[in-house]
């Protein structure tokens, strides 16, 4: 039993790993808590099931395409209306992603209408060793990891991501450095919220699809991000993995409803024993 | 704004609302309903029930000898909204009689406006029990209550001697009641509860939950559910090969998209529903064609609910022979009747007795009832066979 649910926990944790990962970017570079995160996964979500059920394509091909599409979106997000509150307090910055979020959901619910929708794709699992692997979740898995992965090789290797991370340690040496600093911040939240697609798109082939459905995982991703610390890119990887693995051990040793009250006690912890997140705050 | 324009105002307002409504107009039923928001849809389909109402209504002549006139607005699903939206209607606009929201928590919350001004509401889309169990006079309910969604379920399963039962639920307050009258039931009928237990809203993972439920191997697995973790339930159950010989859920497997979702996935799976076209009520028949002419789709158990409810006061108000609140009162407390809904007979404090759920089984790409035996369009199959098989 402990086997199924330990398989459980790492597929959906690498799930809340690549979406909190969009987050973490963003609070890391910017300082913007961006609440319209879950809104943002929900429009990815929103690209599959058309592309799958107008134009008939395979949902997992549609990842990509979600994810480029969401880029623009955030990229004009930014362009217009982020980029006013980077310098501002942190309550401006909620307060617009907030309007931001209601707005978003608001819009969905006009364009495409509160009716749930669904893509029926691969259903069943693979039996390995009495240990069942549901077929849909763990393709998810594979995409997250893998697109998790070229996120983090990303920041890591190249020049754009090296000048991610410069703006994220200090905007001011890094514009002094010769950095386009207005063009990283357009760069950061447009990466952040095709991660946030990704992760949508990828939902969209596990649970239904509704204008609803970003609001818990814009507070799980602030969850995984606080634990693992906030703008710690690896934070975001272990934090997710860790909310997977304790929801799942949870919900078997306790109650499925005790799950999340299991995880927010955790966060209670390991704020009081390590107040910036696991792996501490903004290093990179 | 100057103290002048503040006065200028003030004394508008004084001469507006003192204005007699005019005595021989039309009776006006004013109501808040979901128009936008989460529930949009549901909204839709019970304001159609209610305009379809009024001009049935009309076309028999109204009510009194007079007209009737429907004021609507909308209270985008938000409890809080439609407490305003009622108290609008009944000392702004002074509507003579007020009809239900849709919803239990928003009917719960317009309740205390349509008690405090002693304003009857028939709250056709309220299922839950408390709602009518906290001593208020005068709203009245419709449809089935959440505990009795699973009846069918239990009962069949108990009848064909089925032992051992899960009872799964979301945390809110309809489900939980399901799942709690199912709980009940399953006890009173001799079966053995071996596994229960409530998930959270929005939860999407239950291989945790269905370990558990593997583990214990009931005979039977109900879920108090609506549609998102109707969906995900059944596809992890598949996913985990649980097994069960019957399989139910209550809100969500009575949609289309539910089959088309899951596709040959739902064969099998048991629903309940309040309501459907098909069922032998009087008048059902032209109500679903008159419905499909008049807004060009079919009706939901919500319109059809909404439509019955507006009928229901409509029958009570000329039994009366008054639009007085206690007369009416007095009226609906006594009135036993069949409307295109069922059957409708509530006790003392309006709550619903005689409605019955129908319990569905997805046949063949179709719903067909199976429960209880009188309403009955085909045999239940029984028993469900193990995911691989089917």
């Amino acid at each position: 039993m402990v086997g199924q649910v330990l398989i459980s926990g790492v597929l959906s944790g690498a799930l809340y790993a690549m979406v909190a990962l969009g987050l973490a970017l963003i609070y890391g570079v910017m300082r913007v808590i961006n609440i319209a995160h879950g809104p943002l996964l929900m429009l990815g979500a929103y690209t599959t099931y058309f592309l799958y059920s107008r134009a008939g394509m395979n949902p997992f091909l549609t990842v990509p395409i979600a994810m480029a599409a969401l880029f623009v979106v955030g990229v004009l997000l930014q362009r217009t209306l982020v980029f006013r509150v980077v310098d501002a307090p942190e309550l401006s910055s909620l307060l617009l992603t907030f309007g931001i979020s209601i707005a978003l959901v608001n819009l969905a619910q006009l364009a495409f209408t509160s009716d749930l929708r669904a893509v029926e794709f691969i259903t069943g699992a693979w039996v390995i060793g009495g240990l069942a692997l549901s077929k849909p979740r763990f393709i998810a898995f594979l995409f997250a990891a893998a697109v998790t992965a070229l996120a983090f090789l990303f920041l890591k290797y190249t020049r754009l991501g090296k000048a991610i991370r410069a703006t994220s340690q200090s905007r001011e040496v890094a514009l002094v450095c010769g950095i386009n600093v207005a063009r990283i911040h357009l760069l950061t939240f447009g990466l952040a919220s095709a991660l946030a697609a990704g992760g949508g798109a990828l939902l969209a082939v596990i649970v239904a699809v509704q204008p609803e459905m970003g609001g818990v995982w814009t507070f799980k991703s602030f969850l995984v991000i606080v634990l693992g610390g906030a703008g710690n890119y690896p934070g975001a990887l272990l934090g997710g993995l860790l909310l997977g693995l304790v929801e799942q051990l949870a919900s078997l040793f306790l109650t499925t409803q005790l799950s999340e009250v299991v995880a927010y006690v955790l966060l209670v912890v390991v704020l009081l024993i390590r107040p910036a997140g696991l792996l501490g705050g903004r290093q990179t | 704004m100057t103290r002048k324009t503040l006065g200028l105002l003030a004394l508008a307002a004084v001469v507006l609302l003192s204005l007699p409504a005019s005595a021989q107009g039309p009776i006006r039923i004013g109501a808040s309903l979901s128009l936008t928001g989460t529930y949009a849809k549901l909204g839709k389909n019970q304001h159609e029930g209610y305009q379809l109402c009024i001009k049935d209504v009309n076309a028999k002549g109204g009510l009194l000898g007079r007209k009737l006139d429907l004021v609507v607005y909308d209270d985008q699903s938000l409890p809080a909204t439609a407490v305003r939206l009622y108290e609008k209607l009944i000392t702004e606009d002074k509507v003579d009689g007020v009809m239900g929201p849709y919803s239990s928590p928003v009917s719960e919350a317009a309740a205390n406006v349509t008690e405090k001004y002693k304003k009857i509401m028939v709250a056709p889309l309220a299922a839950t029990t408390s709602i009518f169990r906290k001593g208020r006079k005068y709203i009245f309910m419709v449809i089935s209550p959440a505990e009795g969604y699973l009846e069918g379920v239990v009962d069949m399963a108990a009848k064909r001697g089925l032992k051992t039962i899960a009872v799964v639920n979301e945390d809110t307050l309809f489900s939980k009641a399901a799942a709690a009258g199912a709980v009940e039931l399953a006890k009173k009928k001799g079966m053995q509860v071996v596994f229960s237990e409530a998930y959270p809203k929005g939860n999407t993972d239950f291989s945790a939950m269905l370990t558990k439920i593997k583990a214990a191997n009931p005979d039977v697995v109900v879920a108090g559910t609506y549609f998102d973790d109707a969906v995900a339930l059944t596809r992890q159950m598949k996913e985990l090969s649980v097994n069960p010989k019957m399989y139910g859920v209550t809100v969500g497997g009575d949609l289309p998209e539910f089959y088309d979702t899951l596709k040959q996935n739902a064969e099998y799976i048991y629903g309940a529903t309040q309501w459907e076209p098909t069922l032998p009520y009087p008048g059902n028949q032209e109500f679903f064609e008159t419905y499909k002419k008049d807004f060009g789709h079919e009706p939901s158990y919500h319109s059809a609910a909404g439509y019955a409810g507006c009928i229901l006061y409509g029958e009570a108000v000329k039994r009366a022979n008054s639009l007085d609140a206690e007369k009416v009162r007095e009226q609906l407390l006594k009135l036993e009747t069949k409307t295109i809904f069922g059957d409708y007979k509530v006790d003392q404090d309006g709550f619903q007795l005689a409605h019955k759920m129908v319990t569905f089984q997805w046949q063949g790409e179709k719903k067909l009832t199976v429960w209880p035996d009188e309403l009955a369009q085909a045999k239940p199959r029984y028993p469900t066979p193990p995911w691989a098989q089917r």
